[in-house]
């Protein structure tokens, strides 16, 4: 497997890298000792030792573990669609979230459960379908001369399909009674009340865009130095940006499907990677992996401690801490160019 | 006051064609009605009724009178569905939130009966089009739906029929409390909306609650409403224990309430719950429970109650 060795150097070729999966465990501890409830991380520690009372029990196995576990794929998800949209569009603000495609695979799913089918199995490949349609959308935007070499109207008019797409999704929800009780889901993403049975039909999609991805990193990398380049070097530039685009809507709709949309994970961890990485694709995808659940994980315990004993949407909390990022991004003069 | 009500209710039980008459006379005189925004003269019986309010729209149907427009109950297209059938066609002039102003000119009303959070300004806009009767009640108080039918009642001529009907209403909590109480069941309850990421805790403040109070319920909401709404934020899943009572009284916006009670036994945390291994989870209409007030709706709630806690052992 030459493909695989060449890029997947050994720790060491990562400064930081082990410094982040260290953070990264550590979160995810602090995921499952931490929450809105009665059982204290003292409680949850006896729990992880294999003690603890029933209840203790109970909210760490069957309601903290899952959401880590959901956080960590729905991370992953999340900052590598991110860190690939941003490579294809050549735009750094490039982000599943502000440019509809996230919005587009809600409102597949808000049709979908407005038409009467509520199997989970099938929402997968819905949601992966709307986020399929809002990336030809955005690619379709990219080639409109000035808008698509100007990062900031791209944005613009993402946030604009954004918008309509989320307030339709607000609007057939609201017509529609039975799933009026979903409608904050489909609206603001949650990891909250997620149970792993609705992972599990999000992995095999999930496996086979790592796979794409894998294979697609190298031209991907070549493309970044122009189209003739990268067909002198013998990739197909089309080709490579369909595989991107079916990859970013694989990864985009089944993070979707199981936490709603959550908006600026995509933004804010590829940028955090690039500052780590510098600017090959190839190692800001790898600093991606562990940047992406760290966020997730980040947020959603924020989410779970600051309104005990409610708990703020998933969703809110990434917005909070990426919009700042995404004005920092546009105020900095200089606007790298991808 | 008291003592004139009650002459007035003896007459009426009796069905003598004397006191009719009496009513009807004294029915068409003007009154004076005191509003939340001042005094509201109405003279006779109105017979084009708006009402911008689902208490409103109940009273309206207990008097006998058919308003000529309502507006939407919660989550749902027209009148809430436990009055649907006895109100037929009606045109809608809005939501709870908002009024369609417009729509209401043009049904051309002798009297609006609106809601006591209508706001000044709405009031400003209604009662230059026909006398608005707003009642004044603050926040929420589980009682406050008595005073209001009466108002509306007295503001439609027909404050008797209203009186026997909230009579009628107590008379049967008392009647429904004795017999759960004989019945020998525990009565903690608690009455939630059912959401997959955690439940909303109704007020013990509400019409709905305050009936279940009257029944000899326990109703408690464990401080988690804040004072002055109806329901709490969506409760953490790791919180449910403070839900965990005797009853869970499970309101659904769905017409199956099975369907909304299926959906929650997916959660693990809800199985959990005493109340749901006990089998002692009521679903009920969200429309009924928790949007509605009056005399009709209080007996439908009745009805619940006594269909699902009386008759289960």
């Amino acid at each position: 497997m030459p493909m695989l060795a060449a890029t997947t150097p050994s720790l060491r070729h990562f400064p930081g890298m082990g410094g982040l999966l260290s953070l990264l465990v550590l979160t995810c501890l602090a995921s499952l000792l931490v929450g809105a409830g009665p059982v204290s991380p003292r409680d949850a520690i006896t729990v992880l030792v294999g003690g603890g009372s029933e209840e203790a029990r109970f909210t760490v196995t069957a309601l903290r573990l899952p959401r880590t576990l959901i956080g960590l794929v729905v991370g992953v998800s999340l900052g590598v669609s991110g860190a690939l949209l941003q490579a294809i569009t050549r735009n750094p603000l490039a982000e599943p979230g502000l440019l509809g495609v996230t919005a587009g695979s809600a409102f597949a799913v808000a049709v979908m459960l407005v038409l009467g089918a509520s199997a989970a199995t099938l929402r997968v490949p819905v949601a992966q379908l709307g986020a399929l349609g809002g990336c030809l959308c955005v690619m379709n935007v990219v080639r409109l001369r000035g808008v698509g070499s100007d990062p900031v109207r791209l944005v613009l008019a993402g946030a604009a399909l954004s918008s309509l797409l989320a307030a339709l999704t607000s609007l057939i929800l609201l017509m529609d009674q039975r799933a009026a009780d979903e409608i904050r889901f489909w609206v603001v993403g949650s990891l909250s009340g997620r149970r792993l049975a609705d992972l599990i039909p999000v992995i095999p999609s999930l496996l086979v865009a790592g796979l794409l991805t894998v294979t697609m990193a190298r031209p991907l990398a070549s493309l970044a130095l122009g189209e003739r380049v990268a067909k002198g070097l013998g990739h197909h530039p089309g080709l490579v940006r369909l595989s991107i685009i079916l990859i970013v809507a694989l990864l985009v709709g089944g993070a979707t499907a199981i936490a709603g949309p959550v908006a600026f994970v995509g933004l804010v961890v590829p940028f955090a990677a690039r500052a780590i990485a510098g600017p090959d694709i190839r190692r800001t995808l790898w600093f991606c992996l562990p940047l992406g659940p760290l966020m997730v994980l980040v947020a959603d315990i924020v989410a779970r401690i600051v309104v005990a004993p409610s708990e703020l949407p998933l969703g809110v909390l990434t917005a909070l801490c990426g919009a700042p990022v995404l004005v920092a991004v546009v105020r900095a003069r200089r606007l790298p160019m991808l | 006051m008291q003592r004139i009500s009650n002459i007035m209710n003896v007459f009426c039980r009796c069905v003598s064609i004397g006191a009719l008459m009496t009513l009807l006379i004294s029915s068409a005189q003007a009154r004076t009605l005191d509003t939340a925004f001042g005094d509201v003269e109405i003279e006779g019986e109105p017979q084009r009724v708006v009402t911008l309010y689902e208490g409103a729209l109940d009273v309206a149907m207990t008097a006998g009178v058919t308003p000529v427009a309502a507006i939407m109950t919660r989550g749902g297209e027209g009148v809430a569905r436990y009055l649907k059938d006895r109100v037929g066609d009606i045109a809608i002039v809005g939501t709870a939130r908002e009024t369609n102003i417009e729509a209401v000119v043009a049904q051309s009303p002798d009297v609006i009966l609106a809601s006591p959070r209508l706001s000044r300004e709405q009031y400003a806009l209604l009662a230059d089009i026909a006398p608005t009767v707003v009642p004044r009640t603050e926040g929420f108080s589980p009682d406050a739906w008595k005073g209001e039918a009466r108002l509306f009642g007295r503001a439609l001529g027909h404050e008797t029929e209203v009186d026997v009907a909230i009579e009628e209403i107590e008379r049967r909590a008392e009647d429904l409390a004795e017999s759960l109480q004989d019945n020998g069941q525990p009565l903690g309850a608690h009455l939630v909306r059912w959401m997959p990421q955690g439940p909303l805790v109704m007020s013990d403040q509400l019409f709905s609650t305050g009936l279940l109070a009257a029944t000899g319920f326990d109703v408690d909401d464990g401080g988690l409403v804040p004072e002055g709404r109806p329901h709490s934020d969506p409760l953490s899943l790791e919180n449910l224990a403070q839900v965990d009572n005797d009853w869970l009284f499970m309101a659904t916006l769905n017409e199956d309430g099975d369907d909304a009670l299926a959906s929650a036994r997916e959660s693990k945390a809800f199985g959990r719950l005493s109340a749901v291994e006990q089998d002692r989870v009521v679903p009920v209409d969200g429309q009924l429970w928790t949007s509605a007030s009056g005399p009709m709706a209080a007996s439908a709630i009745l009805d619940d109650i006594e269909a699902n806690v009386l008759s289960s052992q």
